[in-house]
């Protein structure tokens, strides 16, 4: 069944494939699924090894037990999860699951892509000129990170989030959890990770970036211009440095909203969150995380760069 | 997704990473350096999706869904076989010349970095971000008249005498791509087609518009690289 339709589908995409726009759309679309798939595995290897192997609660009780210093606790130790933003959506879940308090795991959801050595290095040598630029990124990305974190303590409502809480391990022998689990977090990050990619992929395509570019001016209106390309672009964390060092005819602080957005806020990742958390959790946080993000960078922006 | 089918999908994702990997073509999407890391994710899906194909045969009924309220989420996993598919009838080629004019290219400018000149005497290959970078140095003064050698495929013909030729730079995947550009006229004969590969030996020239030229006395048409980028 899938041979026939396979051998009838060739010729059509293959013609399909000869018109230029086609083929930088497919090209981009699995560019994007492609490069974030061994940061999925990563993340999927440590979400189901914490089901499998720590006890329920037991990474609850080593974070502070008041959320107020849980979420900063929790921010900072995103430093450790060498990777991009695809990988840390299925462990904050998971974290989530295993009873952590879910304002302290949106904070490691939000900071781990943007603060990680991997992220700051490739900062770094994107910007040889300005080494200010790293320590903005980090503090930026921190403060919006733990800013996130207690707005969700003052407002945010758990009850979107009572599918992820409620999901319990599996019953069964270690190596039957580690798979069921294994399988189960791939696979529902990764077809949401491949709706994302064909979205951004289609922004790529039908956008010229060179019109984004032409609109560059003083002022805040640059800032928001690039926040808003950092989340329609949707590019790797690990990689968006190299390209916003491309963008000088925008200001350093514009820039810095770029990086601080764009590990935060993109397509990808709202159709990664949605499929995980639910559409109805990822609008709001999203959109909150966007606003939050964008203030976090002018701030740090104004006074740093 | 049943059991088997969710295995299945697995161990086709792995597979499909695993065979990009090895044949070399995942050149054409991330950079080159992502290689091991694919084949390591590669290694361990094929391994989750056989374990999950071995313990679905073993039982021999359908076994219950461990997650059985979240049936309705996983059905988007099926999605994952949308790239395996495109992949599998007709492995999209690397980013060619459309994305040129439409997207941004590198820009350098005067006083970015400087270098040291060229020893004399013998071609000096280069990239085409290099030969960008020198020309904004002091107008070119770096490369004088030794003769460099740049590679790339023809973003637009008919500009100014000559055609554009045009590589990009990729930071991760082709998703970030920027593109480096230069102007290629002199003896070239015929202009190569919108697309072909090209190797070109020539001598710096300055350009009127701003896009460094490459004064050429030689070009070749080669089969496109192993690396589509710089």
């Amino acid at each position: 069944m899938l041979i026939l339709a396979a051998v009838a589908l060739r010729p059509a995409l293959t013609g399909l494939l000869g018109h230029p726009a086609a083929a930088n759309w497919a090209t981009v679309f699995v560019a994007i699924t492609i490069q974030a798939v061994p940061f999925l595995v990563l993340g999927v290897a440590v979400s189901a090894s914490i089901a499998t192997f720590v006890p329920p609660g037991a990474i609850a009780r080593m974070l502070p037990r008041r959320p107020v210093l849980a979420v900063p606790t929790a921010a900072a130790a995103g430093v450790a999860l060498p990777g991009c933003e695809c990988g840390s959506v299925p462990i904050a879940a998971r974290l989530v699951a295993s009873g952590v308090t879910p304002a302290a795991a949106l904070a490691f959801l939000l900071s781990a892509p943007a603060i990680n050595p991997i992220v700051l290095v490739s900062t770094a040598v994107a910007f040889p000129g300005h080494p200010e630029m790293v320590l903005a990124r980090l503090l930026a990305s921190l403060l919006a990170a733990v800013a996130m974190g207690l707005l969700w303590i003052a407002l945010g409502r758990d009850d979107l989030l009572t599918s992820v809480r409620s999901r319990t391990v599996p019953p069964g022998s270690k190596p039957s959890v580690f798979l069921a689990t294994a399988q189960h977090d791939f696979l529902q990050a990764g077809g949401f990770l491949v709706i994302g990619a064909g979205a951004a992929a289609t922004m790529q395509t039908v956008l010229p970036r060179r019109l984004v570019e032409s609109i560059a001016q003083p002022g805040p209106l640059s800032v928001l211009v690039l926040a808003v390309l950092a989340v329609l672009l949707s590019l790797c964390s690990e990689a968006d440095a190299f390209v916003a060092a491309g963008l000088k005819q925008f200001s350093l602080t514009a820039r810095l909203a770029f990086l601080v957005v764009g590990p935060m806020v993109d397509l990808k990742l709202f159709a990664l969150q949605s499929g995980t958390f639910g559409p109805r959790f990822a609008w709001r946080f999203s959109l909150a995380t966007f606003a939050v993000a964008v203030a976090a960078a002018s701030l740090v922006g104004w006074w740093l760069l | 997704m049943s059991e088997d089918a969710r295995a299945t999908t697995v161990l086709l994702v792995g597979a499909l990473l695993v065979r990009l990997s090895i044949g070399g073509a995942y050149a054409r999407y991330v950079r080159v350096g992502m290689g091991p890391w694919l084949l390591v994710a590669g290694l361990l899906l094929v391994a989750l999706g056989l374990a999950g194909v071995i313990r679905a045969l073993a039982a021999k009924r359908p076994a219950a869904d461990p997650h059985g309220d979240h049936e309705h989420g996983e059905r988007v996993g099926w999605l994952l076989l949308a790239p395996v598919l495109a992949l599998l009838l007709v492995t999209p080629p690397a980013l060619g010349s459309y994305g040129v004019d439409r997207n941004a290219s590198v820009k350098v400018t005067a006083g970015d970095k400087t270098f040291d000149p060229l020893p004399a005497g013998r071609t000096a290959p280069m990239t085409l971000l290099e030969f960008d970078e020198r020309a904004a140095d002091h107008h070119g003064a770096s490369m004088g008249s030794t003769p460099v050698r740049l590679t790339g495929f023809v973003a637009r013909t008919n500009d100014n005498g000559g055609f554009r030729l045009a590589r990009y730079q990729i930071a991760c995947c082709a998703a970030d791509a920027v593109a480096a550009v230069a102007r290629v006229t002199g003896a070239i004969g015929d202009q190569p087609a919108r697309d072909r590969w090209v190797t070109v030996t020539g001598t710096y020239r300055r350009s009127a518009d701003g896009v460094p030229e490459l004064q050429a006395s030689s070009l070749t048409e080669i089969p496109p690289p192993a690396d589509p980028y710089e």
